[in-house]
Formats: structure tokens, C-alpha cells, sequence
């Protein structure tokens, strides 16, 4: 062992991607390549009465234009988890009906992107236009079913035991509101379809889910899996945007095959606002009760949020509420409601982040008005086991996260009261919040190569978002190899290749790892070695071109037994200048317990990431739709702010804990999502701390702070 | 996009002699407003004047000791440039205060007085906007209006103009000068912009074929006073909700002479002149005194569903930015 695990390893792609080596879907170079330009909606509710492409077909360059009319051939998946997943149950051009603006209503294909963009621009559309239902507010919501309307019933959302109704020494009931969110990758939404004869396909196009997206893909254009290969070695951010194909990866697909040409579809920033997927607006309830000592009675969380006519989405902003604290009595319930704005979807910490908003908000209300330290009411409500499963957790560091947090913060310094710190004109307020993400894995599998040159070779579809997976990957090898990390080469992100599974739900490293470390110990078995040295010298010996082995790895009976979840706390300081509404974030500590960290430099990159994501949550991002006209009103980066450097202070993050290894046997759970949970409660908190302002609804902009 | 013809004017005269011949031709200059416009057929140029090779490139003293400084400046030449950051450091500061370093180094003076509204209605030909074709509505009025107009505006529009550049140089009587066929003529900056009126197709007094050939600072003797405060969504790189340009001169602790200029809250760069002429004679050392500045400026504002805030926001940012003039300038 040369114990690499651990460290802190520079990214392997860092150089190809700074460089531009590294090449992204729609960067792919194929002779003959045409392009794509989507026609969208600009009505949110109603109907194409009469569509005119005459024009744009007699445009200079054109050579098709899609439309309900004529659109190309898309079979029916089955969509679902299992076989094929579409993001929009409603397939592109099925008909005639507009159920949001921005919805895509044609595809023109061109010799060249701006004969594309210039001939979908001509294209005359009538409608017979509805008002849209935009108002979350006036929305008619219901009992939700769980996302996608499949059988996850632990994101449904209701559970309710014990009496609700209980009070205590301090009651708090509040509502809390975040506003739609966009994912806003560096890196569009894109693809390129190549069709080879009219049975077998190359994609390449950024996806969470090589796999997944091959199999519906598959099935989408009616050819078997192995006619279909999809390329994704690279993606510039992802966030549970591009776990499936959405309809416009759908349309290019099929247009292709029909023009018998590769066709390449970027879907322009202003289109990403309205139709690959947002996180939906929320309004939640909560009710906390608890005894003098700060002993929480009884929870009541009840969420809303608003999907789209053509999809079922819930936002589960109550699935993690009983796993953070105890409490006898328990009431969740989540509820939903139509309306005409595009499809919702995963977006880092689905649930668990507006969740975690307002229960954490809510614990700092219950917190002042019992006149107890924050992280204290934390530490007497923490729990041992899953309150809805029962059970017990493994490898919980919670408390430690609290405690090492306050003491890394300087937490004891603080006053208590509102408005008491203050460094010349400006308030200062301390604010904290807990962080939690469930634990999640898979089955995986991966094949390691030996070869002569002394090189070792892992290939898995599985793919790096931008979280570090090409770099855990070669050190998980290079440790069980015994070989420098620079000897291990790592492809990924290719369909022909074993299954990796799935970079979502923050499980890609707990998955994949525990198989790269299974194949790396069998092809050693294979090679009759101890280590790749050995390896290396009995394959020169042999003569053979290669050693090789694939194995797979999956979780077994340890979730029957134990509750996975990993655990954090945020601490941070805010300044306030009152009379300008200046908000400034300016000092975070991160406490985290992951399990084993396998990178400490990647992982605390996914951490920062996450705090920098919640900040901008917290203070700015937001997505308005036009009330009367249902068209988001943020058409660009520069109108649908995220944190620039200047609004991100030093980010400091730090470790605890131990392998989880009931987990899987590398004892890692992920980290791509749990940095973002609670973030924006820890600033409202502090905001609170600095100007005795509670602020329920985000972001907090200038105008609230009036 | 259209096809467009692009040619290089190799004068002046060129430049001007193209676009009066020919209405549907455009100047270009460091792009970064025009390009993003051209992508979203904003605009449809028959051909695309470039002006960037042009010499207008130096900032050279006058004769009554203040600036002129040639139209094709780069925002980010005229910010560093020694003479406004030692004489005029609230230009320097407005400029540095907008867009990011990369697209500073490209924009140029010219082309900065002449961006358009980032109105998101006007942004999309998917709505409707008089602005962009008269007559056709706008739904920016009975939208959402979180970042439009509260002072000037019309029925037919609520647009704001972005520039903070200009809301500096409105503050420091900053002349425009233009040159067409008929030769050149000086506008002050404060008449170069209009309100919307029923005319918000037209964002300026620049008649059709005229270019922007320079921009003039007089000598403002209090301008070490200035201060611009943005006030805005995310710490960099964002418009502003609200921006304030203020300098005052004291003598003793008499307030002599004042200048205060918003940005951010109508479809021109807002001088408040007689916030100004109320604060002649007034005592520097009164926060009073600014207060009611303030209220005078803002008397006058009309708001919209989203955009109520700015009335008040306006009015702190005056007030702060005049009792950090009273005290010498510097940064907020
Ligand atoms: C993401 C982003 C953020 C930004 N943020 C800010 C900000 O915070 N604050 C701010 O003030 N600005 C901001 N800007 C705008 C920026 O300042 C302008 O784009 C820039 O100043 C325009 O200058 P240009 O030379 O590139 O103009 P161009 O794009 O070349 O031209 C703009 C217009 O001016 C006309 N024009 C150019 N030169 C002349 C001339 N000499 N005479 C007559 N007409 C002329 C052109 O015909 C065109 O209509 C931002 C821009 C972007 C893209």
C-alpha cells in the first residue's frame, strides 16, 4: 500500500480541462456535421392554431424544419427508473397543445448554427392562447404523489405518528418560501447525434447517467441497447440537470436519423431558462414544540411546490426532516400543484435543501425563544436512529461537527442578543446550521487493465460531473495497485463500457470506488500477484498483451441493518451595512463527516462548491416568470445572478469521523450534495443575529433588508 | 441573423458618410453590447460600421483644464488613466464598478453612452415592447418591474438606462461631442439621453448618422469629493438596483456647491438639480440636511408592483454617499 487515500491529489483532468483538451458534447468535430436551432413557445397556455415555416424553409442553408406537423419518429419508452427515463413524460412535437413558455414547438436544421438561429426566428406561429396559471400563490395544490409519480414512498412525504397537536414551553410556526431556482451549468445543454446507417447511433452529449441514457435512447429510436452508444467523457456541470434526456436530446436524436445527417442541438442560455429543468418555488410550514430544556415534542413540516402540466415533480423538502432530530410526535405531508412553467427537477440536494431551509430556520427561532445556544439545542435533539425506519445510524458524527465547528468559529464569543456585535458602521452576525444528506449507493461495475508498459487502465461508464471522480478513481486503484497515481489512466464516461452507474444522488464515489477496488484485487488474483509490480513482471514473463478484470460491487443486506446519512454543520459571519441593505457573507466554517475521505482536496472542493451554491441561494438566485405572459423574466447569466468571487468569502472545511465501513468497503459516503444543505439557513440565521431581521423568504435582496 | 455587410470606416468622415446613407447601418465599436443584441435580433443592420480602428483614442487636457477623451477610449483606459483617478475618481470608480474586467477592456466610451436597456422584455422578441416596435405594448408595466423605472417614465415605457459611466459623467457636466454631415456639435450629457416619453424607440438625442467623436469633463475644482455607491443584487458584476453620484464642495462647514446624480431609476442617467440647489448653503455637518436632499430628489417617483423599494433605497444611497462627500470622498 502507498497510501494515497486521503490525500490531497490534483485533479487528473485538471490539465486537459484548463488546457482545452478536454472535449465537451457539442464539441465533438464530425465532417458533414448540421445544426439544430429549437423553435419554442411563447405562450404559456394553449394551442398552435396554424404554424408557418414556409419562409424559414426557403431560407438560404435550410434543410429541414420539424414541426407537430411532420415530426420525426420517437417511439414510446416505457419511462421508468428501470428501463428508460425521459425528464418530460410528453414527448417533443406529440402535438399541438403549449403547456409552458419555452416549450420546444419546432427544430430547424441548417448548414450552419446561425441559418438555423436565423431561419427558427422566421418561423410564424398563431395560437389560440389560455391564460396561464403562473401564481403559486392561487395555485390549487393536493396531497403529492412522489416523483414522477413512481413508488418511492419515503419522497412522498406523508408520515405522520404521535399527537401533532402537543405543545410545550415554546412553540414556533412559521412559513418559509425559496424561490425557482435554475441550474445554470457552465456548460449548456448540447448534443451531437451521428447515426451510422440507419440502425445504430453515437451521442455525444453531457449525461449524468451513461447507462440510463443509452438504454432510453434505445428505445426512444427503437433500435436494441447495443445499437446505441452514447460518449460523455466530459461534463461542465451538471446538478441534476442532466440525469435523462430532455426533449430537445430527444428531438435531435431522432431528427438526425431522419436527415440522415449528424446534427448537433445547443440549447441557447435563454432557452435553459424555461425548458431543461429548474427547482420549483416552495412554501413551507413548520411547527416546532419543545419542553424547557429545548427537547423537541412535535414537528410539523408541510411543503408545496408547483410542477409542470406535463410532469410530476415534487420538490421532497420533507424526506429528511425525521432524520436529523428526535421527536416523539411527527407530522409530514407534502403537497402540489400545477402550473404552466417548464418541468422541475433535481437540483443539488433535491428536498433536502429548501427542506433543511426552513427546519433549520425554525430551530434557530426555537432557539431564541428558549434562550438556548443554537448548537446546544442541536446537540440535545440529536438522534440515534432514523425517526420514520427506526434505524440505528452508522458512523454518526454529528455532534463532533457542532462541537469542533463552534470551536474552529470562535462560536463561544458570541453575544447572544441581536444587534450586539458591530466592527465600525456595520453589524456583525454569527449564524449556524446543520447539514445533512443521505447516504446513497449502487451497483457498479469496472475493469481494470494491467498493462506492459507498466500502465493501469480503469474503464467504467461512469462519469466526473466536475466532482473529482476521474481523480478518487485512480487513487482507489493506485492504493489497492500499489502504484503512483500518475501510472493509473482512467477513461470514463463511454456506454461500450462496464456500468458505473450513475453520478447523482451523491453516490457516484460510494459506488464506484468499492468496484474499482474489487477489480484491482481480482485482476492482482488473476496476475498471481501481491501488488502491480509483481503484476507487471509476470506479465512481461507471460507474454500475454494484458491482464485483465471486471467486477462489480453493490450495496447487500447493511440498509436492512443501519441508516446511512452523512452529516455537517455550517458556521458563518454576516455584515450588514442597514442603511444600504448591504448584505455581506463574510467568514464560513464547514464541519463535515463523510464517512473516509478519499481526496481531501476534491472533497472540500464539493463542500465549498455546495456552501458557494447555498450562498448564492441564499442571496440572490432567483427566477421570476411574467406574470401574464408566463415567460421567465432572467433570459441570461447576467440577469439570473449567481455568486460572483467578490460575494464568497474564505471558505474554510474540515473532516470528521471515521470509514463508514458498514457502508461499503471503502467506508465513503458522498459529498456532492451535503455542502449545499442548510447554507442558507446559517445566513439568514446570522442575519437575524446581526439585525434582529428574521428573513422567511429567499434570497435575501437589498429590498429586504429595508 | 440577417446578413449584414462589415466594413472598416478609414475616417471619420467615412464613418458618418456610411450611416447617413444608408439608415439601417450601424457603428460598432468594442461589440460588447451590439454582438449580444445582433444574437437575439435586437437589431438588423444592413452593414456594420466599424469604428474601433478610428483615432479617438487619447484623453488630452483642455484649454480650461479639464478632460476630453476620445469616444473610443476602453472603459478600462479611461478608468486606470492617472488624470481621472487623481481629478475625477468617481468616474474611475462608476466604470470600475460595472460589467467585469474582460468586457471593460474591450467597451469604450462611445459604446457605453449607447448601450441599451437591459429591460427583459426588450431582451426577448418573445414579448412585446414599444421600445424595441412602437405600438406594440408593455408588459414590463404589469410584469414584473423589480428593476425598472421610478422617476420619468412613461406609459410606454419603464425601461432604465444600465450605464454607470454616465451617471458619473452627468454628475461632472460631461459634454458629448458629435460630429455628422453637417459637422460637430456638443450635447451636455444630460440632454444626450431622453425619457421615454412616446418615443422610447429612441434612447438618445444623437440624430441618425451622427457619431460620438469625444466626451468632456470641465474642471470640477471639488471633484476629490465624488463618490459613486452601486447598489445592487450580488457584490460584482451586476447592474444596478439604484446608483448615486455625489461631490460637494465645503467651505468651513457650508455646503457651496453639490452635485448629485441616480442611476438606475430612469430611462436616462437622473441629475437631481434641485436636491443640488437645496443644498447650497446648507450645513455639511447635518445628516438632516441630506435627508430632506434625498427627499427632494425622490419627491417626484412613481413606482410599480416590484420596484417600491428603490424609492427608499435611492434615498439611503444619497443620503450615505452625500456624508461621505462631506467628509472628503472615498469609497462606500
Ligand atoms: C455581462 C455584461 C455586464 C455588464 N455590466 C455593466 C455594468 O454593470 N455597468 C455598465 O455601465 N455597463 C455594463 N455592461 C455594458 C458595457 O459597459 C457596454 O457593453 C459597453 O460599454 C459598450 O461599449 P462597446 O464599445 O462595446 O459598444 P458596442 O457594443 O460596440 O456598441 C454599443 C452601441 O453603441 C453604438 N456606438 C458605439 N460607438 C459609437 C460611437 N462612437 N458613436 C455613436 N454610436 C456608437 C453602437 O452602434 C451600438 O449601438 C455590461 C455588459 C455585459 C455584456
Amino acid at each position: 500500500m502507498n497510501q494515497v487515500i486521503g490525500k490531497s491529489v490534483n485533479r487528473k483532468d485538471g490539465r486537459a480541462k484548463v488546457t482545452g483538451q478536454a472535449t465537451y458534447g457539442a464539441e465533438h468535430q464530425i465532417p458533414n456535421l448540421v445544426h439544430g436551432y429549437l423553435v419554442t413557445a411563447t405562450i404559456a397556455n394553449g394551442s398552435i392554431r396554424n404554424i408557418d415555416t414556409q419562409q424559414a424553409a426557403a431560407t438560404p442553408g435550410v434543410i429541414a424544419v420539424f414541426t407537430h406537423k411532420n415530426p420525426p419518429k420517437i417511439f414510446k419508452p416505457t419511462n421508468n427508473w428501470m428501463t428508460s427515463k425521459i425528464y418530460e413524460a410528453r414527448l417533443p412535437l406529440s402535438d399541438n397543445k403549449i403547456h409552458y413558455a419555452g416549450q420546444i414547438v419546432g427544430l430547424v436544421v441548417a448548414d450552419t448554427f446561425e441559418r438555423a438561429r436565423d431561419a427558427a426566428h422566421q418561423i410564424k406561429i398563431e395560437y389560440e392562447t389560455h391564460s396561464p396559471q403562473i401564481n403559486a400563490q392561487k395555485a390549487n395544490y393536493q396531497q403529492a404523489t412522489s416523483i414522477f409519480g413512481e413508488d418511492m414512498e419515503y419522497l412522498a412525504g406523508e408520515f405522520e405518528t404521535g399527537d401533532i397537536s402537543v405543545s410545550g414551553a415554546a412553540t414556533v410556526e412559521a412559513i418559509y418560501t425559496t424561490e425557482t431556482e435554475i441550474h445554470s451549468p457552465m456548460e449548456p445543454h448540447a448534443l451531437v447525434a451521428h447515426w451510422d446507417n440507419n440502425d445504430s447511433v453515437t451521442i455525444y452529449e453531457p449525461t449524468q447517467w451513461v447507462k440510463g441514457s443509452q438504454r432510453t435512447y434505445a428505445e426512444l429510436c427503437g433500435v436494441p441497447q447495443e445499437q446505441v452508444r452514447i460518449v460523455s467523457p466530459y461534463i461542465g456541470g451538471a446538478f441534476g440537470c442532466k440525469a435523462f434526456p430532455w426533449s430537445h436530446g430527444v428531438l435531435c436524436v431522432a431528427a438526425a436519423r431522419e436527415i440522415k445527417r449528424p446534427l448537433k442541438v445547443v440549447v441557447s442560455r435563454r432557452q435553459m431558462t424555461a425548458n431543461t429543468g429548474h427547482r420549483s418555488q416552495t412554501e413551507q410550514t413548520i411547527r416546532l414544540a419543545a419542553n424547557k430544556d429545548g427537547k423537541l415534542r412535535a414537528i410539523k413540516h408541510i411543503a408545496k411546490s408547483c410542477t409542470s402540466p406535463v410532469e410530476v415533480f415534487p420538490e421532497p423538502c420533507t424526506g429528511i426532516t425525521p432524520v436529523i432530530y428526535a421527536t416523539p410526535n411527527m407530522h409530514l405531508k407534502q403537497e402540489i400543484a400545477v402550473l404552466n412553467v417548464g418541468t422541475p427537477t433535481f437540483m443539488r440536494a433535491p428536498g433536502e435543501n429548501p427542506g433543511m431551509f426552513a427546519l433549520e430556520s425554525a430551530m434557530d427561532e426555537l432557539a431564541w425563544e428558549l434562550n438556548i445556544d443554537p448548537v446546544e439545542l442541536r446537540l440535545r435533539n440529536e438522534t440515534k436512529e432514523h425517526q420514520r425506519t427506526k434505524l440505528p445510524f452508522s458512523a454518526k458524527h454529528f455532534a463532533e461537527c457542532l462541537k469542533i465547528g463552534a470551536e474552529k468559529f470562535g462560536w463561544s464569543d458570541r453575544q447572544m442578543q441581536p444587534r450586539s456585535q458591530q466592527q465600525g458602521e456595520l453589524l456583525v452576525g454569527w449564524g449556524m446550521a446543520a447539514a445533512a444528506f443521505p447516504a446513497l449507493r449502487n451497483r457498479a461495475e469496472a475493469k481494470i487493465r494491467l498493462l506492459p508498459d507498466g500502465i493501469a487502465h480503469v474503464l467504467t461508464s461512469a462519469n466526473d460531473v466536475g466532482t473529482g471522480a476521474y481523480t478518487v478513481i485512480a487513487m482507489t486503484a493506485a492504493e489497492t495497485l500499489g502504484l503512483p497515481v500518475e501510472n493509473i489512466r482512467v477513461e470514463l464516461g463511454d456506454s461500450i463500457m462496464p456500468n458505473g452507474g450513475m453520478a447523482g444522488g451523491s453516490q457516484m464515489t460510494a459506488t464506484l470506488t468499492p468496484a474499482v477496488l474489487t477489480a484491482c484485487q481480482k485482476v492482482l488474483e488473476t496476475a498471481k500477484a501481491q501488488n502491480a509490480k509483481e503484476a507487471f513482471a509476470n506479465l512481461r514473463e507471460s507474454g500475454l498483451t494484458a491482464y485483465e478484470a471486471t467486477a462489480s460491487s453493490a450495496p447487500g443486506e447493511e440498509g436492512k441493518k443501519f441508516a446511512f446519512n452523512s452529516w455537517g454543520a455550517h458556521f458563518c459571519e454576516v455584515t450588514v451595512d442597514e442603511e444600504i441593505a448591504r448584505l455581506r457573507v463574510t467568514r464560513w466554517v464547514s464541519v463535515i463527516n463523510i464517512g473516509r475521505v478519499l481526496n481531501s482536496k476534491t472533497a472540500a472542493s464539493q463542500i465549498r462548491g455546495g456552501v458557494i451554491m447555498g450562498i448564492g441561494q441564499a442571496l440572490m438566485e432567483e427566477c421570476h416568470f411574467d406574470p401574464n405572459i408566463g415567460y421567465p423574466v432572467v433570459y441570461d447569466l447576467a440577469t439570473y445572478h449567481f455568486p460572483a468571487h467578490a460575494d464568497i468569502p474564505r471558505i474554510e472545511v474540515s473532516f470528521v469521523g471515521e470509514p463508514d465501513l458498514n457502508f461499503n468497503p471503502m467506508g465513503a459516503r458522498g459529498c456532492g450534495e451535503i455542502g449545499i444543505t442548510g447554507v442558507a439557513a446559517a445566513v439568514t440565521n446570522a442575519v437575524y443575529h446581526a439585525t434582529g431581521k428574521r428573513i422567511r423568504s429567499l434570497p435575501i435582496t437589498p429590498d429586504k433588508l429595508l | 441573423m440577417k446578413n449584414f455587410a462589415y466594413v472598416r470606416a478609414n475616417s471619420v468622415e467615412d464613418a458618418i458618410s456610411r450611416t447617413t446613407n444608408d439608415r439601417q447601418a450601424m457603428f460598432i465599436a468594442g461589440g460588447t453590447n451590439l454582438v449580444d443584441r445582433l444574437k437575439v435580433f435586437l437589431d438588423e443592420p444592413s452593414q456594420l460600421v466599424d469604428v474601433s480602428r478610428l483615432e479617438m483614442k487619447q484623453i488630452e487636457r483642455t484649454n480650461e483644464g479639464g478632460l476630453k477623451i476620445g469616444a473610443l477610449v476602453t472603459n478600462t483606459d479611461l478608468a486606470n488613466h492617472i488624470e481621472v483617478r487623481r481629478n475625477y475618481p468617481l468616474l474611475s470608480r462608476a466604470i470600475l464598478a460595472g460589467a467585469s474586467q474582460q468586457i471593460r477592456n474591450m467597451a469604450t466610451v462611445g459604446g457605453n453612452l449607447m448601450q441599451r436597456t437591459r429591460c427583459p422584455y426588450y431582451y426577448d422578441t418573445a414579448f412585446p415592447c414599444n421600445k424595441r416596435q412602437l405600438n406594440t405594448g408593455c408588459p414590463a408595466a404589469t410584469g414584473i418591474n423589480r428593476i425598472h423605472a421610478i422617476l420619468g417614465a412613461s406609459e410606454s415605457c419603464v425601461a432604465v438606462n444600465p450605464s454607470d459611466m454616465s451617471v458619473a459623467m452627468a454628475a461632472l457636466d460631461a459634454t458629448v461631442e458629435v460630429q455628422g454631415m453637417q459637422g460637430k456639435r456638443e450635447i451636455p450629457l444630460i440632454d444626450f439621453h431622453r425619457l421615454p416619453g412616446n418615443t422610447p424607440d429612441r434612447d438618445t438625442n444623437l440624430e441618425p448618422g451622427e457619431l460620438i467623436t469625444a466626451v468632456i469633463l470641465p474642471p470640477l475644482s471639488f471633484a476629490k469629493s465624488g463618490v459613486y455607491l452601486k447598489l445592487r443584487d450580488r457584490a460584482s458584476y451586476a447592474f444596478a438596483l439604484v446608483s448615486v453620484a455625489t461631490a460637494l464642495e465645503v467651505a468651513g462647514e457650508q455646503i457651496k456647491n453639490a452635485r448629485v446624480a441616480l442611476g438606475g431609476v430612469a430611462h436616462k442617467p437622473w441629475r437631481a438639480m434641485e436636491a443640488e440647489e437645496f443644498l447650497i448653503g446648507k450645513a455639511a455637518n447635518n445628516k438632516s440636511n441630506f435627508e430632506q436632499a434625498a427627499e427632494i430628489a425622490l419627491k417626484d417617483a412613481k413606482t410599480l408592483a416590484h420596484n417600491g423599494f428603490k424609492v427608499e433605497l435611492s434615498k439611503r444611497a444619497i443620503r450615505r454617499a452625500l456624508t461621505v462627500s462631506a467628509q472628503g470622498g472615498g469609497i462606500v
